[in-house]
């Protein structure tokens, strides 16, 4: 397993959010300026979608017909756009606070989004609890929420199972919620399991809780949940914890497989992926300290098998259909104002990637 | 009409003893009749008329000390829809045209009760030296230790026999790297440790009840006499000023021992506790609300450096601002409410603001270029914002103002002269604050 840097792009603003065609030849970035950007992978060449979020553009989810785009941003926001004309079609205020991610249903039919605000609920600054539904669903045909499921907020990350039956969604104290979507039984969980190894509190400097599982997949079979963030630290502002994924039998709630011991370096990861054949997947975040920032697993044992250092924050990993192509989007630290002028700071690379 | 008039309070040159407002006090306590009861200077503060004078005429501050450093762009000065503004909105307040994070619901609610500077510019960008900066308001001269505010306002303010310390600081964390350096050190400087804080706060107050539980009251009279005799003798036979220094926070720590349920916060009342929020730094603010209705002169309350986010910026000031915007609304409005305001001064701030740039861990860095900090009550006017920053909050672009000129409107505004001497035999000069610093002038009333 090769992952060869092929492409290179620099985009105005970080890059939170990422779709890409089946076929891997566009790219779609959701940008901290509130932009949603089409991008030709090849080339490069960039153009800003007509609707953008009052804040932060936090995801975007790609309609298996092509010609719908769905963004999410920090104002809570929802924007249908139309890929062909580029023009916003529909927009829909999902929570008060933040869209934190989106999940597109493989069917295409459902958008999952999940918000939340950390407030202090308890002396240590313990999350308090919600005030809204922390997990929605949304028709992408009409628009329409059909369904909302409580959790505890923050909630950073949601994934659909492949058969599109399940939703699985985690919070910054490291609780995973999974809902059966067609039985939906009094909306309680199917499934419902809490990992302490996400999440930081500081002993020291800071006495309140960061951390949580940024990212979330199912595996190609459905049987097992992958999740992944940070290990905890105490001294929460160094950022320096483990690098961290676990693997879980989410049915029963039970970890299988977690990342090894000397495989890792430190600081955050926010993206996982699965490649189209379930042989292996992708973790990639910010490299605090290590040789890596993206790394690719084997499915059969969870050992390493290829890393890269891309000199960015990663945010988002995404295959092409045909597993041939890995894009990863990101940001590097914004640069400080030149004269009158903010430096590009998003970040967008495609890589080739071989057995 | 506040305690503030600088003509009358205003003590001169500073000494370790007798400072104008005691001795206005006791004038005060001769004309209130209390002369018969009146056997010594330090036994004027058993006196209840005069207790009750002295209470009504302290002057107190309440410094909400938000170490780490708070982002100015997520609370007092936000630039929103800017490269630099991050993702949180901004919104009106009651002052036309002045807009606050949209974090800060409360406070903008009743931005005509409070002050924005939105100018700060200091030198330093690490924390302990800039901690050290702005809680001594002044730059470092090698070899002297300059007292903190606290410790400046113990001596300038504090009252002489008060079970109550005059310098009290609420942390409840133990630990806070650069911070916890900088506590373990010379508070008080040339002043001495009567003027030092007493800390308290979270598991620190277990402190209090523990040496009145473990040791019998037959045993504590019996070492307390025992105590006395020591180290006055110790003290007269060596002229001691360390041991002066030392039997002074002891007194200090017997009083303390006494006012225990003061500091603990479940004896807070219910109602104000779920109105000030459940977090520690919340409950301490209310504690200092508490302490200073019970005459308190000098309170500080920090949390460790929460404020310190150079990882999950927004995610941690998502929570953090909120709490001190619910703090700040419900101490300002019971200071007001209770008549404790004009005699209050209220400072939120910390030792630098954030950079405008984010960087790779999802966070600001420490930026002393231009931040923003708020003050109101004794001696202010309200509803001033004061200065300004370019559109990216990069630079400061009107009325920039360091520690020096901060140093000096808190002083001033608490009747204390900035430019007064400190008495310091073979020592060179020193001033409250040197190089004759301006105070903020827009602020002061």
């Amino acid at each position: 397993m090769k992952l060869t840097l092929i492409h290179s792009h620099e985009l105005p603003a970080g890059v939170l959010g990422l779709a890409v065609t089946p076929d891997g030849h566009r790219a779609f970035a959701a940008c901290a300026d509130g932009a949603l950007l089409a991008l030709d992978v090849a080339g490069g060449g960039a153009e800003a979608f007509e609707g953008r979020h009052q804040s932060f553009a936090s995801g975007c989810a790609l309609l298996p017909n092509g010609r719908t785009i769905i963004s999410g941003g920090y104002d809570g926001m929802l924007l249908w756009h139309d890929v062909e004309t580029r023009r916003c079609v529909r927009r829909v205020q999902a929570h008060p606070f933040w869209n934190w991610q989106l999940a597109l249903s493989p069917d295409g039919n459902r958008l999952a989004t999940v918000t939340g605000q950390y407030l202090a609920g308890g002396w240590k600054y313990e999350p308090a609890q919600e005030t809204e539904p922390s997990v929605k669903v949304y028709d992408t045909l009409s628009g329409d929420l059909v369904a909302a499921f409580p959790h505890a907020p923050p909630v950073l990350s949601c994934a659909f199972s492949p058969d599109g039956q399940h939703l699985a969604a985690a919070n910054m104290m490291g609780e995973v919620r999974v809902w059966d979507l067609q039985s939906r039984a009094d909306d309680k969980p199917a499934a419902q399991w809490t990992s302490p190894d996400f999440t930081s509190w500081g002993t020291i400097k800071t006495h309140h809780y960061c951390g949580g599982i940024y990212g979330l997949a199912f595996s190609p079979d459905g049987t097992s949940l992958l999740g992944c963030g940070m290990g905890p630290m105490t001294d929460p502002m160094a950022g320096n914890g483990k690098m961290t994924w676990q693997r879980w039998n989410w049915q029963k709630g039970e970890r299988t497989d977690q990342i090894k011991d000397g495989q890792h370096g430190s600081g955050l990861m926010e993206a996982v992926a699965w490649g189209p054949d379930g042989k292996h997947f992708v973790m990639a975040g910010r490299q605090a300290q290590g040789t890596w920032n993206a790394a690719v697993f084997s499915a059969a044992d969870g050992s390493l098998l290829h890393s890269i250092d891309t000199k960015q924050r990663i945010t988002h990993a995404r295959f092409t259909a045909d597993g041939q192509r890995l894009i990863l989007s990101g940001a590097i630290g914004q640069p400080k104002r030149t004269g009158e002028l903010w430096p590009p700071w998003g970040r967008l690379q495609i890589y080739r990637v071989e057995a | 009409m506040t305690n503030c008039e600088s003509s009358e309070l205003n003590p001169g040159p500073c000494r370790t003893e007798e400072h104008r407002l005691h001795r206005r006090l006791f004038l005060k306590g001769l004309t209130g009749g209390a002369l018969a009861t009146v056997s010594s200077f330090s036994g004027l503060f058993h006196n209840r008329v005069f207790a009750a004078a002295t209470k009504k005429a302290q002057q107190h501050c309440i410094l909400l000390w938000l170490c780490g450093a708070p982002s100015q762009f997520e609370t007092w000065d936000p630039k929103p829809g800017r490269p630099s503004g991050g993702p949180f909105g901004s919104i009106a307040t009651k002052i036309p045209g002045v807009r606050f994070s949209s974090l800060m619901p409360k406070c903008a609610g009743i931005a005509d009760k409070l002050n924005i500077v939105r100018s700060m510019k200091t030198a330093q960008t690490e924390h302990f030296q800039a901690i050290t900066l702005l809680q001594r308001g002044n730059p470092e001269r090698a070899g002297f230790v300059r007292p903190t505010f606290g410790s400046a306002l113990s001596q300038a303010m504090g009252q002489l026999d008060s079970p109550i310390p005059n310098f009290i600081f609420l942390d409840p964390i133990p630990g806070g790297n650069e911070f916890e350096a900088f506590k373990a050190g010379n508070w008080a400087g040339w002043l001495g440790a009567e003027h030092a804080p007493v800390r308290l706060g979270g598991d620190y107050t277990q402190f209090l009840n523990a040496a009145t539980q473990t040791i019998p009251q037959h045993d504590r009279e019996s070492r307390e006499t025992l105590r006395k005799f020591l180290t006055a003798k110790y003290e007269r036979d060596r002229q001691s000023g360390v041991a002066r220094s030392q039997n002074a926070a002891f007194e200090r720590m017997k009083g303390l021992a006494a006012s225990a349920d003061l500091f603990d916060v479940n004896k807070l009342p219910a109602k104000d506790r779920e109105r000030y929020g459940p977090g520690s730094f919340a409950q301490h603010s209310l504690m200092a609300r508490s302490l200073v209705e019970h005459g308190a002169p000098f309170v500080m309350v920090a949390n460790g450096m929460n404020w310190d986010n150079h990882v999950f910026q927004h995610e941690i000031h998502q929570m953090l601002v909120p709490e001190l915007d619910r703090v700040l609304f419900h101490l300002i409005s019971d200071l007001e409410e209770r008549g404790l305001l004009d005699s209050t001064l209220v400072i939120a701030m910390g030792e630098f603001g954030r950079t405008p740039w984010m960087n790779a861990a999802r966070g600001r860095d420490h930026y002393p270029n231009a931040w923003s900090m708020m003050m109101t009550g004794c001696g202010l006017k309200r509803g001033v914002v004061t200065g300004a920053t370019d559109a990216d909050g990069v630079d400061v672009i009107e009325k920039p103002y360091n520690e020096q000129n901060l140093f000096a409107t808190l002083f001033t505004a608490l009747g204390i002269d900035p430019s007064a001497e400190y008495d310091l035999p073979g020592l060179p000069t020193f001033h409250r604050v040197e190089d004759k610093a301006e105070p903020i002038r827009d602020l002061l009333a």
